[in-house]
C-alpha cells in the first residue's frame, strides 16, 4: 500500500461536470438532479441507449479539436494564476482514457487530425501548449483512481521539497470507444445506476468530467491526510471475492480519522458485487458513518472521478449541507447508506474513495485545516 | 438424445477462446465456464459473450445475464434456445 502519513492543504479545488462547475453541480445534486440521458452508446453508429451524462450540447462523437477542449478552458480559467509547470509549481495531468476517443475516430475515418489527441503523451502536450504551462508536467494514470494517484504523488513531491505548490489536472471525456467498452462488459446497459441499492441487475451510468487542484504545504483551508493507494493486482476487471483490497485501502484514512466523527465520500457506480465489498468495508472501517454516493447523478467519471467529487465534497463541507447518494428507492445494501441531505456541520471529516478496474483502490481524509 | 447444440457450443468455445490443450469434448457439460476448469475470467467471458450474440442474433443485457447463461455448457445452450434466434440453431 502506498501511503502518505502527513496531511497537506488545498489551495484551491474546481470542477466541470454536465451540472455545471462544483457550485452548480453540488446544488444540483442536492435537488435530486441527474446528469443522466439515455443516448446511443456509439454516438452516431447507433446501438443499444445507455444513461450517459454529457457536457452541454456536446455530442459523443469525437472532433478535432476535440468539443470538450472548452470544458477545459473554462476550468483552466478558475485555477489560481501562476506559472505552473515550472520548477517548484509541477503539473500532473491524469485520467484513464485522455483523448483515445482521437484514436477511434482515426480508426473510423482515417483523417489523421485526430491523431494527436488520440494518446496521453500528445494530448497532454497539446493542453500543456493551449493552457499555457510551462515544461514540468508528468502523466499519471491508473484506471478510475488515476485523480487519487496525482494527488499522493504531488503531495510527495511537496513534501520532499522538490515543490512549493503543485496543481494536479484530471479529466475524461466520453467517446464511443470508452462507452462501447464498458458497454461490451455489460455494466454498461439500460439501466440508470442505483448505488448501493440491492437489485437483480446491476449498472452504471457514464459522465463527462474534469477536475482541478492545487495542493501546498502552507496555504489552503482543507487538510487531505491518510491518502492511500492498493492494487490487489487482481485481474483486469474485478476485485477479490473477499474485499480484502477495499478494506485494507481504508486503513490509512481511518487512522487519519481517529477521534473524528466523519461521513463516508464513497464509490459507489451501481455495481453489485463492487458496491457490495465497499459498503461492507466503510462500515467495518468507519463504524456509525454515513455513506453518500453521487453517481447516480454525475455518472462515473472514470480516472477524473477522485477530483470531481474532490471539489464537490469541499462545496458541501463549505456549505454545510452534503447531498446523499443518488439513484433507485429499492432496498440498500446497508442501513450506513443515507439517501437524505447531510448536515455536515456535525462532522468533523470527510473520507473520499474510489476504487477501480484491476482490484486498485484510493481514499483520504478531508477536513478542515 | 443430446441436444446438437451442445457440441456445436464447445467448439465454439475453444475457437474464440484460442484454448489450447483443450478438446471440445474435454469441456464438461455442468461446470462452470468461468472460475472452473477452463480457468476462464471476466475477459474470457466478455469475448465469449462478443461471439455469441455475434453467432446466435441475441442480446445479453446485462452482466448478471451474462454470468447466468455462462453458468456452465447446459445452461448456455438453455439460454440460447431461449433467447437466439431460432433460424441459427441446430436442430
Amino acid at each position: 500500500m502506498a501511503g502518505s502519513p502527513d496531511p497537506i492543504r488545498v489551495a484551491a479545488c474546481g470542477c466541470v461536470t454536465p451540472l455545471g462547475d462544483a457550485a452548480a453541480t453540488h446544488a444540483a445534486l442536492l435537488r435530486g438532479e441527474t446528469a443522466l440521458r439515455l443516448a446511443e452508446v456509439l454516438g452516431r453508429t447507433g446501438g443499444d441507449r445507455v444513461p450517459l451524462g454529457l457536457l452541454d450540447g456536446r455530442s459523443l462523437d469525437e472532433t478535432a479539436p476535440p468539443a470538450w477542449l472548452p470544458a477545459l478552458r473554462t476550468l483552466n480559467a478558475s485555477i489560481p494564476a501562476g506559472d505552473w509547470g515550472s520548477p517548484g509549481r509541477p503539473v500532473f495531468v491524469t485520467g484513464s482514457n485522455f483523448g483515445v476517443g482521437g484514436l477511434y475516430a482515426l480508426r473510423t475515418t482515417g483523417d489523421p487530425k485526430f491523431a494527436v489527441w488520440g494518446a496521453p503523451p500528445t494530448c497532454t502536450e497539446m493542453l500543456r501548449l493551449e493552457l499555457g504551462w510551462g515544461p514540468d508536467v508528468s502523466i499519471l494514470t491508473h484506471a478510475c483512481v488515476s485523480a487519487h494517484l496525482g494527488l499522493l504523488q504531488a503531495t510527495r513531491v511537496i513534501q520532499a521539497g522538490l515543490a512549493d505548490e503543485a496543481l494536479v489536472l484530471s479529466f475524461d471525456f466520453l467517446s464511443p470507444f470508452v462507452t462501447g467498452g464498458f458497454h461490451s462488459l455489460k455494466i454498461l446497459n439500460s439501466g440508470f445506476p442505483e448505488p448501493y441499492r440491492e437489485r437483480g441487475t446491476g449498472s452504471i451510468g457514464l459522465g463527462d468530467g474534469a477536475g482541478f487542484a492545487v495542493l501546498s504545504r502552507g496555504r489552503g483551508e482543507w487538510l487531505i491526510s491518510g491518502q492511500s493507494l492498493y492494487n490487489e493486482m487482481h485481474h483486469f476487471t474485478s476485485n477479490r471475492g473477499d474485499g480484502l483490497g477495499f478494506a485494507r485501502c481504508l486503513e490509512g484514512a481511518a487512522r487519519a480519522a481517529e477521534g473524528r466523527r466523519v461521513w463516508f465520500k464513497g464509490h459507489g457506480t451501481g455495481t453489485l458485487d463492487a458496491g457490495r465489498m465497499e459498503i461492507a468495508a466503510a462500515v467495518r472501517a468507519f463504524p456509525g458513518a454515513p455513506v453518500v454516493g453521487w453517481k447516480g447523478g454525475l455518472g462515473h467519471t472514470l480516472g477524473s472521478c477522485g477530483l470531481v467529487e474532490l471539489a464537490v465534497a469541499i462545496e458541501a463541507v463549505r456549505r454545510g449541507r452534503a447531498p446523499g447518494t443518488h439513484g433507485g428507492s429499492g432496498e440498500a445494501m446497508s442501513d450506513a447508506v443515507s439517501t437524505g441531505v447531510l448536515d455536515t456541520g456535525a462532522f468533523d471529516g470527510v473520507v473520499c474513495a474510489s476504487n477501480a478496474f484491476g482490484g486498485a483502490h484510493a481514499a483520504f481524509l478531508l477536513c478542515d485545516a | 438424445m443430446a441436444d446438437p447444440l451442445i457440441p456445436k457450443l464447445k467448439q465454439l468455445i475453444v475457437d474464440t477462446l484460442r484454448l489450447e490443450d483443450v478438446a471440445p469434448a474435454d469441456i464438461p457439460d455442468d461446470e462452470p465456464l468461468v472460475g472452473g476448469g477452463l480457468s476462464l475470467d471476466s475477459i474470457d467471458a466478455l469475448e465469449l459473450v462478443v461471439r455469441l450474440e455475434k453467432e446466435f442474433g441475441l442480446k445479453i443485457a446485462s452482466s448478471e445475464e451474462a454470468r447466468r447463461a455462462l453458468a456452465s455448457v447446459s445452461a448456455l445452450c438453455a439460454y440460447i434456445r431461449e433467447k437466439g434466434d431460432p433460424s441459427r440453431l441446430p436442430t
